[in-house]
């Protein structure tokens, strides 16, 4: 480590964590027929990781479901500790995990305040003097003293959200909480994020919502399987998640039917920008794309016909297309082709799936050859823009 | 251990609150309920193990000293067996906020312990005000309830230490004090005095070496006077808590940051 680099605040030397299962209870019945610990299988949630993140910086964490996030996280703020290797975090930790951690329904907001504000490390006197501001921040003043049973469960995470960032921790560690209360609301906590983050809190997010992510992390680590696999700037570390969720989900998919020969193989699927061998899996919005769909006749084709769609993570079908009124140039057996769909992008942030298939067009209707695994891509995006197309909106004051 | 549970005695003392003001809120009667049923069960026993069984009266000079001589006991077995379950179990009880954030596992321990405290209070002023009025009145001694009362709260933290600890390994633990609980009851000189014993010397001796015997015949020495075996059941108490303690405390060392991880 150079002399110039500051002393990181998280240090994760070779940190694994192993979780045992036992698949049955050690019950006395079990004992006595000598087999309570015959089935005994461990879980490498957390494998071999290590991470330096310096003062100030903020990080993102990205993983599929099960990748070990959660484990990261736990490890981080002490809940539990490493089986082997070590972890160091300089500071006061405070964890943004799941709202209002410890409100009870039957005490008022401001009981609350203090019981939640006391768990995240808050003196009596410190919550004395912020109690205002969170009151205020949370936008419930009139209801302060109303047991929090009757506040709307937006009331009760803004409360919870108010606490949480009031405790000015060292570092503040995120999972899943941004999604909280209404748009305006958002909002705000963001605004308030980003000023946290200014006063030079070190920042650790962890969430599927790679929006939030994106807007808060200059870097970002990449979990698969409880390994580190990529560490590096955000908009890298989304695509390189997306390559991880396209590679797992071949990997779910993959004996279930969908690359049987049917007249052709399916060799690959891959997003590129126009003209770029490399594949990428992160794009800006409105920004060109080539979906390429790399096939192997297995017989002969008089019309190969291509068609491809794309869908919101959610289902939604955003676009679909297909060339059977002009079909591609025949292909023979054992001849390999590439084909490509340029698509704008014009869409909101978000992930999103492309899939594509191949067919033999004749007379108008066509012949299911090959259909690919989905390709799972993230548009980054262009303002605040949500919906199901981005159409380019600008504002403008027209009056005088 | 001991530093971090030292600098989360903040969070102790607003959880304990926390605890005791959920009990309550939204109760008529609100803390009467605890000192309430234990009045009504010492004058409930008073009268039938005077008047149905016969008893009473052999034990006391009359059914109202029977009640005081009941009272006297009822007040910290009460304690024991209102903060010593919640406080065998506090570990697993608390699993939702134990794996959002880190405070040392025993924290809930004593937040059991601590919350039950406030009923154990306003229970032993009843009791002075019970033997004012229809016991045999009270002297110096009565300031015996003090160490009395510390001892019935150390005990259920070093059971609670050890069997929080234990109940997260095996689910049984809650029903085995349960089950102690019960039997203890009448293996406790709760309803009799130690000193009637007299005539079996080991069964006295079992009995005063049972863990609620200690706390129970400082309560007595307190009110009605001591028993001859005083001395042997509060020594034998302070065994138990050094036993129970020891265990425990090495239990929560040891395992503190894994007990997350089999709730």
């Amino acid at each position: 480590m150079s002399a110039s680099k500051p002393e990181p605040v998280i240090s994760l030397r070779d940190v694994s964590k192993r979780y045992v299962k036992y698949d049955d209870q050690p019950m006395l019945a079990n004992a006595l027929r000598f087999r309570a610990r015959s089935r005994r299988s461990t879980l490498l949630a957390v494998d071999t990781m290590n991470l330096d993140i310096a003062a100030g910086e903020s990080v993102g964490v990205l993983g599929r479901n099960g990748a070990g996030k959660s484990t990261l996280l736990q490890l981080l703020c002490g809940v539990t500790a490493p089986s082997s290797g070590v972890v160091s975090v300089r500071g006061k930790v405070a964890p943004l995990i799941s709202v209002g951690v410890g409100f009870h329904p039957e005490l008022t907001g401001r009981e609350n305040v203090y019981v939640n504000g006391t768990i995240l490390g808050m003196s009596s006197a410190e919550i004395d003097r912020r109690l205002d501001s969170i009151v205020e921040f949370a936008e419930v003043e009139e209801f302060i003293d109303t047991p929090v049973k009757f506040y709307s469960s937006g009331m009760f995470v803004r409360l919870g959200f108010s606490v949480a960032v009031a405790a000015d921790p060292d570092v503040l560690l995120v999972d899943e909480v941004l999604a909280v209360g209404d748009f305006a609301f958002q909002l705000k906590c963001f605004a308030r994020m980003q000023e946290i983050r200014a006063q030079g809190t070190t920042i650790v997010v962890v969430s599927h919502n790679i929006n939030v992510v994106r807007g808060f992390c200059d870097r970002a680590l990449v979990m698969s399987h409880g390994q580190k696999v990529f560490d590096g700037p955000t908009f890298d570390a989304i695509s390189e998640f997306y390559n991880v969720v396209g590679r797992e989900a071949k990997e779910d998919a993959f004996g279930a039917g969908e690359l049987a020969d049917h007249g052709a193989v399916i060799e690959s699927l891959t997003l590129h920008n126009v003209g770029v061998v490399e594949p990428v899996l992160h794009f800006d919005s409105g920004e060109m794309a080539a979906l390429r769909l790399r096939v192997r006749a297995t017989s002969d084709i008089a019309n190969p016909v291509m068609g491809m769609t794309i869908t919101t993570e959610s289902g939604t079908v955003v676009y679909s297309d297909t060339n059977l009124m002009t079909p591609f140039p025949a292909l023979s057996n054992g001849e390999v082709a590439e084909y490509e769909t340029r698509l704008a992008l014009s869409l909101p942030g978000g992930g999103y799936l492309a899939t594509a298939s191949f067919h033999s067009a004749a007379g108008g209707n066509s012949v299911l050859l090959g259909r690919a695994v989905p390709v799972t891509f993230y548009v980054s995006a262009r303002s605040l823009a949500s919906g199901v197309a981005d159409l380019g909106g600008t504002f403008h004051r027209v009056s005088s | 251990m001991l530093r971090e549970l030292w600098a989360a005695r903040a969070l102790l003392v607003i959880l304990a609150r926390k605890d005791f003001y959920v009990r309550y809120r939204r109760t008529v009667l609100g803390v009467i309920w605890a000192v309430g049923v234990p009045l009504v069960q010492a004058v409930v026993l008073a009268i039938v193990f005077t008047h149905v069984v016969g008893i009473g009266r052999t034990y006391a000079s009359s059914q109202q000293a029977y009640a005081v001589f009941l009272y006297s006991a009822l007040v910290p077995w009460n304690y024991i067996a209102n903060a010593g379950p919640s406080a065998s179990t506090a570990i697993v009880d608390n699993v939702a906020l134990a794996g959002k954030i880190y405070f040392p596992r025993a924290l809930p321990v004593l937040v059991t312990a601590a919350s039950a405290i406030y009923p154990f209070a306003i229970g032993i002023v009843l009791l002075l005000l019970m033997s004012l009025v229809v016991g045999s009145g009270v002297g110096v001694s009565f300031l015996l309830v003090i160490p009395g009362a510390a001892l019935a709260v150390l005990f259920v933290v070093c059971v609670g230490l050890c069997l929080s600890a234990l109940h997260v390994y095996f689910r049984d633990i809650r029903y085995i004090v349960m089950a102690a609980l019960s039997v203890g009851f009448y293996v406790t000189p709760i309803i009799y005095p130690l000193g009637k014993l007299h005539a079996h010397h080991v069964l006295r001796d079992l009995i005063a070496i049972g863990p609620g015997s200690g706390p129970i015949e400082i309560f007595r020495a307190a009110t009605v006077g001591s028993d001859s075996a005083l001395a042997l059941a509060v020594s034998a108490c302070a065994a138990w808590c050094v036993a129970f303690g020891g265990i425990g405390f090495w239990l929560q060392c040891r395992r503190d940051r894994v007990f997350v991880d089999l709730l």
